[in-house]
């Protein structure tokens, strides 16, 4: 069991990380990057809303879906499942702990169209992993996204002195140095733990 | 409205990918063959235009205040139509596409144009601005799929051409493609996650070239213009 | 109070239509996907061990790692094993025949979520595909990749997947062989 959950761990943080090897979450992953700071807020909202999302789709999914033969309905049930909760963290957030909601608020809303939430739950699915699992490979899935969006933020600030041609400033320029950290994700493909 | 200008917005001026820069992880994710490519491409098209068409048939009686949520059980319902339509008739694809097809739920190209596009106009204009905004998604995924294809592994078409039967277009993945040159010379590297990054970075600054030199064009030809007058 | 409930009347409206059409769409395609899905697991059988029909043993699985189950051919000509397994990018379900000196008859993948153009050669149909795995007949339980020190050579840039599934393969004949 703690092995199956340490190589989940290590899969979804490094050897499949959702944006480098998965491309899920590339959206927020190029917009909210420019500055590290940005970077990290919706990297943590990311985990929060991941690891939440994977525990409650499991129970809607196995507890209800299934027995009653409608898991055609489970990405429509996801998704609600998905904006209701992003909806519900922000309201909570903002009633009890408005230190963190100031932090991470402006975040919140963007996640309900992260690929990587709605994505994460279908792996989950797609997996067969049982409730533990299903909650570790959210947690460390988001914490994988916040990896890589930091590291891509702390790339960013430096292209910005850089120079580069005129025609791939903007989103080229961040394309190929996204590219180039996938290459150095590459070297964690096939780290396995048995 | 203007037909013709929607065509020329979809595919090049307004191009979903190119120049709104939306939906990009699919784009990314599952240009390595030309089979997925158009696969893809046309179930965006579909449910797109389908999309579009409801949404602005319902555009004056749903409320404002929940018009995303309404907006996202319908993408999710037809996306979930074309899913269960691609698993029973073209299983090949939808184990190609795996799960970015129920994805395209939270691909911000549908959402996008039914919240700037559809609640604004009537259903003809929003049947075209989804067929055309459909295409420009379409031939961006064949461009990457060619391009990455070719430089990764010397072939063209894998999976849609099947040349060993006689040059014949399959949907069941099957055709083995054109080869060009042998995969062994091929840039493996084009395939992997860094080649879609790449190629899709370079396909946009290729585009913002065009653009501003045509842009450049134009205030040139106005000033010629302006000066002619004085 | 009066305008929220009027709202969540609407959106609970507009989701049962979609799950009403999704449920009628669900029960035309229902039997056929599931028509698809035999297809394929009987071509499967079919390529790794021909025979006119073949039985699930009743096992307890839960003592083999990877296996999900394990059939014999009705005609004696050996068995066929259904494994799951983790490949490169995700799980790998493949079939893999055994005769009955213990040797590899085949495999055939049913399905994987391996790279384009690299790992998912392994599975495709194409000659690179068929070539490949074309190794494995006739391979024991002791088989492994080339850079394993085995004879089995691995996929152009998919050294990862090729030794997942030569691992696999091996493991599910050893997993028949201690069936006796």
């Amino acid at each position: 069991m703690l092995t199956n959950i340490i190589s989940i761990s290590l899969g979804a943080i490094l050897v499949n990380n959702f944006i480098f090897s998965q491309f899920l979450g590339c959206c927020p992953f190029l917009g909210c990057s420019s500055k590290v700071e940005t970077a990290t807020g919706m990297g943590l909202a990311v985990v929060f809303v991941m690891g939440l999302a994977s525990a409650i789709c499991w129970v809607i999914d196995t507890y209800i879906l299934i027995p009653l033969g409608l898991d055609f309905l489970e990405t429509l049930a996801f998704i609600l499942v998905i904006a209701s909760l992003v909806q519900f963290v922000e309201m909570f957030l903002k009633k009890m702990i408005p230190s963190l909601y100031s932090a991470l608020g402006i975040y919140l809303p963007l996640i309900t169209t992260n690929c990587a939430v709605l994505g994460v739950v279908l792996l989950n699915v797609q997996n067969h992993y049982n409730f533990i699992e299903s909650v570790v490979y959210g947690i460390t899935g988001g914490l994988g996204f916040m990896l890589a969006i930091v590291l891509f933020a702390s790339v960013r600030e430096r292209v910005d002195f850089s120079e580069y041609p005129e025609c791939f400033e903007g989103f080229p320029i961040c394309l190929v140095s996204a590219g180039l950290l996938a290459l150095a994700f590459m070297g964690f493909s096939g780290m396995k733990i048995f | 409205m203007n037909i013709k200008k929607q065509f020329k917005e979809g595919l090049i001026t307004n191009n979903p990918v190119l120049v709104q820069l939306i939906g990009m992880c699919a784009t990314m994710a599952i240009t390595t063959t030309l089979f997925n490519g158009v696969g893809m491409g046309l179930s965006v098209l579909i449910i797109l235009t389908c999309c579009n068409v409801v949404v602005s048939a319902i555009r004056k009686i749903i409320p404002n205040e929940i018009r995303l949520a309404i907006f996202v059980v319908i993408i999710a319902g037809f996306v979930t139509i074309v899913d269960l339509l691609l698993k029973a008739y073209i299983p090949a694809l939808s184990e190609a596409l795996g799960v970015f097809i129920p994805l395209i739920v939270v691909n911000c190209i549908i959402i996008g144009r039914a919240e700037a596009f559809c609640q604004k106009n009537p259903i003809g204009a929003s049947f075209f601005d989804g067929i055309f905004q459909g295409l420009g998604y379409t031939v961006v995924l064949i461009i990457m799929c060619v391009f990455r294809e070719l430089v990764g592994s010397g072939k063209f078409g894998t999976g849609l051409i099947d040349v060993a039967n006689g040059f014949k277009i399959t949907m069941d993945g099957t055709g083995g493609g054109i080869e060009l040159f042998s995969a062994d010379y091929g840039a493996t590297i084009m395939l992997l996650p860094f080649g879609g990054f790449i190629t899709l970075g370079l396909l946009i600054a290729l585009m913002q070239y065009m653009l501003k030199k045509s842009a450049k064009k134009k205030e040139a030809a106005a000033k010629a213009v302006k000066e002619g007058e004085e | 109070m009066k305008k929220i409930l009027k709202l969540t009347l609407i959106l609970f409206l507009i989701s049962a239509i979609v799950a009403g059409v999704l449920g009628v769409v669900n029960e035309v395609t229902k039997d056929r996907i599931e028509e698809q899905k035999q297809i394929k697991t009987a071509k499967a059988y079919a390529a790794v061990l021909p025979s006119e029909g073949y039985e699930e043993l009743e096992l307890d699985l839960s003592a083999y790692s990877n296996i999900d189950s394990i059939s014999k051919a009705t005609g004696g000509e050996g068995y066929v094993v259904k494994t799951s397994f983790s490949g490169a990018q995700g799980n790998i379900t493949m079939v893999v025949g055994v005769d009955n000196d213990y040797k590899c008859t085949g495999i055939s993948i049913i399905s994987h979520a391996e790279t384009s153009g690299l790992g998912a050669n392994a599975a495709s149909t194409s000659d690179v595909g068929v070539t490949w795995r074309a190794q494995f007949v006739g391979q024991d339980k002791n088989m492994a990749i080339t850079k394993a020190g085995g004879t089995i050579d691995a996929l152009t840039g998919a050294t990862i997947t090729s030794r997942s599934v030569a691992e696999a393969a091996a493991n599910a004949i050893s997993v028949v062989e201690s069936l006796g």
